[in-house]
């Protein structure tokens, strides 16, 4: 920075000025008022130009004013103390006034450094609402590229390692300024030798958010702090229009999967369609022929079979997807197993009894899977068994337990943990018509309701299958 | 005879509805698409079967048409989506059935649709019977062969419009509307203690209920 002489020479003109005027006037004016007369330039110089043209002022008046006015004029001698006195007001005048006007303009230049940081942050405010998200962003980065030089806007949490623009010390910053949340690099206290000012563009509670990177000014220069701490304003707007930016993105992938998921729901409804509509009409016809040939009941109940593998296939695809959104609705278990009950009929020859409480307490259950699981589990019974299936239900803990139990072979200790799986039929032992898949419809619809479910040993002799159920709060109300 | 139409696209489907009927005595008009199925109306059927899945329109589009004509619906679908046959339901099919169905208990629906609306001609408070129970509105009575129930309001409420719909299922929303208001159609729970009472009162075993039953994400019906 160059000495401003201006100032100076300023307060040197002012003095003489007010020295060939009094001298001129002093008959007129009378000497008290010639001396305050001198109290002028010290005033403009101090209020302009500071304490140094302030004090200069004040001494070159001093001298001038002895020089000038007082008696014996045109000598520098001083006679008594109120010459001194007024050298010395001079000065304290120059000093007190030059602190003022300096604060004044300190003042002055925040004021207008803030207007003009507001309007900086009004406009890109502006240009970020101005198009969509994405657009927006962008013009925000060009115009802050435009004033501050280049910019980089780095995802949280990924450091990007092999940018050529980013020595391994800017790769240091950037990872501090993600991580802590702080301002890194060129004009901050932390890693200030890197070529990039690195500013986190979230509030510092967010770790691991995304981060502005900006070069070093191409003039050489060093940004101030009060520079940084103006960018970091700046970089946080910028920091809204990027969220926006990743909520709009996040609402079209959303848009995007709920349109698949429709498209796979078609299918599967289609699918569903293209099987039971010659299913309809091979039960209906062995319907008929069932009136006169008893024998094609057999094939009646091999067709309601394969409607129920069907449901199964349904069933395991809306697993395998994670499209399985429960409805839970107040359910109460009778309905559930009279309902299961009526939808598998029971082979000749076997009995299945129900001894199901009536006052259970109510469950949170989807109907519609939990009516799934008890066909599933009534069914595999069935299969399994050699004359006896028995439902039972209890409350216990807070929950409602539902047993299915069976006379049959049951399922040996080693099988237990993946009889649940898809496919997991028992090799060699089990020569039953079944999918496989039944057994893993049950545990996948019991996860998505909150339940469980597990098998052991029953005193019939075969396998007991346990669903564990949450029961709902008493109502009030009805 | 009575004339039924059947609404469906597939051919085969067709000819074992009109094997099914025509056993029971009825006669089967087919349709094949919902244009036809329209046209249809103007030779009068007393009810209609009606494919959801139908090439030419929505078949939940045909309800409200052939309600509007005085002929009820019976759904047969074959998608086991239970919200697609609420909202059948909702927009006033009076029954459904899904493929593969049993054609007995597709006899068994279309015979409760088919029987004279009794009740709607101005005697609204006269007695209703469904099998063992009888209603009697103007009394606020209850029986069951012959014995008498005692029922809080919203039993009564909801057994009176179980009978009322003579087999015919009721939605769980429906129901709800009818006895608790617009307001509680979500509550689904109201129902389910009411249901539960109920079936104290009036079944032999409740446990095993054969009078209210339920169609699990549907309604109730009152069982024959």
């Amino acid at each position: 920075m160059r000495f401003p002489i201006a100032p100076y020479l300023y307060a040197l003109i002012t003095v003489a000025l007010v020295s060939w005027g009094t001298s001129a006037f002093l008959p007129v004016l009378g000497l008290a008022s010639c001396a305050l007369l001198f109290l002028l330039p010290v005033l403009l110089a101090a209020t302009r130009g500071g304490l140094g043209p302030g004090l200069l002022a004040a001494l070159a008046g001093a001298a001038a004013y002895n020089y000038f006015l007082l008696p014996p004029r045109y000598s520098f001698a001083i006679h008594g103390p109120d010459n001194l006195i007024s050298v010395a007001v001079l000065v304290m005048v120059a000093m007190v006034t030059s602190r003022l006007g300096t604060r004044l303009r300190e003042r002055e230049g925040e004021a207008w450094a803030l207007a003009a940081h507001s309007r900086e942050a009004a406009d890109l405010s502006a240009t970020l609402a101005s198009a969509p998200p994405r657009e927006g962003l962008a013009k925000g980065v060009e115009a802050i590229e435009r004033r501050y030089g280049a910019l980089r806007l780095l995802p949280g949490g990924v450091v990007p390692e092999g940018d050529g623009d980013f020595s391994s010390l800017d790769l240091s910053a950037a990872a501090w300024a993600m991580h802590n949340g702080d301002m890194t690099g060129h004009g901050t206290p932390v890693m200030s030798a890197a070529e990039w000012s690195f500013i986190p563009m979230s509030s510092k509670a967010r770790r691991d958010g995304p981060v502005a990177a900006l070069a070093r000014p191409g003039d050489g220069s060093t940004r101030a702090w009060e520079q940084m701490v103006h960018l970091q304003q700046i970089v946080r707007l910028l920091g809204q229009g990027w969220d926006r930016v990743a909520l709009e993105d996040e609402r079209r992938e959303r848009e995007r999967w709920a349109e698949s998921d429709r498209l796979r729901r078609a299918f599967l409804a289609s699918l569903a369609h293209d099987f039971r509509t010659p299913m309809t009409v091979i039960a209906g016809q062995l319907e008929v022929l069932a009136t006169a040939h008893p024998e094609a009941d057999e094939a009646l109940l091999a067709v309601r079979r394969l409607d129920r593998t069907m449901n199964d296939l349904i069933g395991a695809a809306r697993i395998e997807e994670g499209s399985l959104v429960p409805r839970l609705e107040s359910t109460d278990l009778i309905d559930a197993a009279s309902a299961a009950c009526e939808a598998v009929p029971t082979p000749a020859g076997m009995v299945v009894e129900r001894a199901i409480p009536a006052d259970l307490p109510f469950l949170p259950a989807d109907p519609v899977l939990l009516h799934h699981i008890l066909v599933n589990l009534l069914d595999n019974a069935l299969r399994h068994t050699r004359s006896r299936v028995r439902l039972t239900a209890r409350a216990a803990g807070g929950r409602v337990l539902l047993a299915v139990e069976d006379d049959g072979p049951g399922v040996p200790l080693a099988e237990r943990a993946r009889i649940f799986e898809r496919f997991a039929r028992i090799e060699g032992g089990d020569r039953k018509q079944g999918s496989g898949l039944g057994l893993a419809i049950v545990k996948g619809f019991a996860d998505a309701m909150g339940m469980d479910v597990t098998v052991e040993d029953s005193p019939l002799g075969g396998a007991r299958f346990v669903l564990g159920m949450p029961v709902l709060a008493p109502a009030a109300g009805a | 005879m009575i004339r039924i139409l059947a609404v469906d696209d597939e051919p085969a489907i067709l000819r074992l509805l009109g094997a099914v009927l025509g056993r029971a005595g009825y006669t089967v008009v087919g349709a094949a698409c919902a244009r036809e199925a329209l046209a249809a109306l103007g030779g009068g059927v007393e009810a209609a079967i009606l494919d959801l899945g139908l090439p030419d329109r929505d078949g939940l589009e045909l309800i409200p048409m052939l309600r509007q004509a005085g002929v009820p619906v019976i759904v047969l679908s074959a998608r086991s989506d239970v919200a697609e046959k609420v909202t059948a339901l909702d927009l006033g099919a009076s029954d459904y059935i899904t493929k593969p169905f049993d054609g007995d208990e597709l006899l068994a629906r279309l015979r409760v649709v088919l029987r004279p609306r009794d009740g709607q001609d101005g005697k609204v408070e006269a007695a209703l019977v469904h099998g063992p129970i009888r209603i009697d509105p103007a009394r606020h009575e209850i029986t069951v062969d012959g014995r008498a129930i005692s029922a809080t309001p919203k039993e009564f409420a909801v057994l009176q419009a179980l009978v009322a719909a003579r087999g015919r299922i009721l939605t769980h929303a429906a129901l709800l509307e009818q006895v608790w208001g617009r307001a509680h159609i979500g509550d689904v729970e109201y129902l389910r203690v009411v249901i539960r009472a109920l079936r104290l009162k009036i079944e032999a075993d409740p446990a095993n209920p054969r009078l209210i039953r339920n169609e699990p994400g549907i309604g109730y019906r009152l069982g024959d």
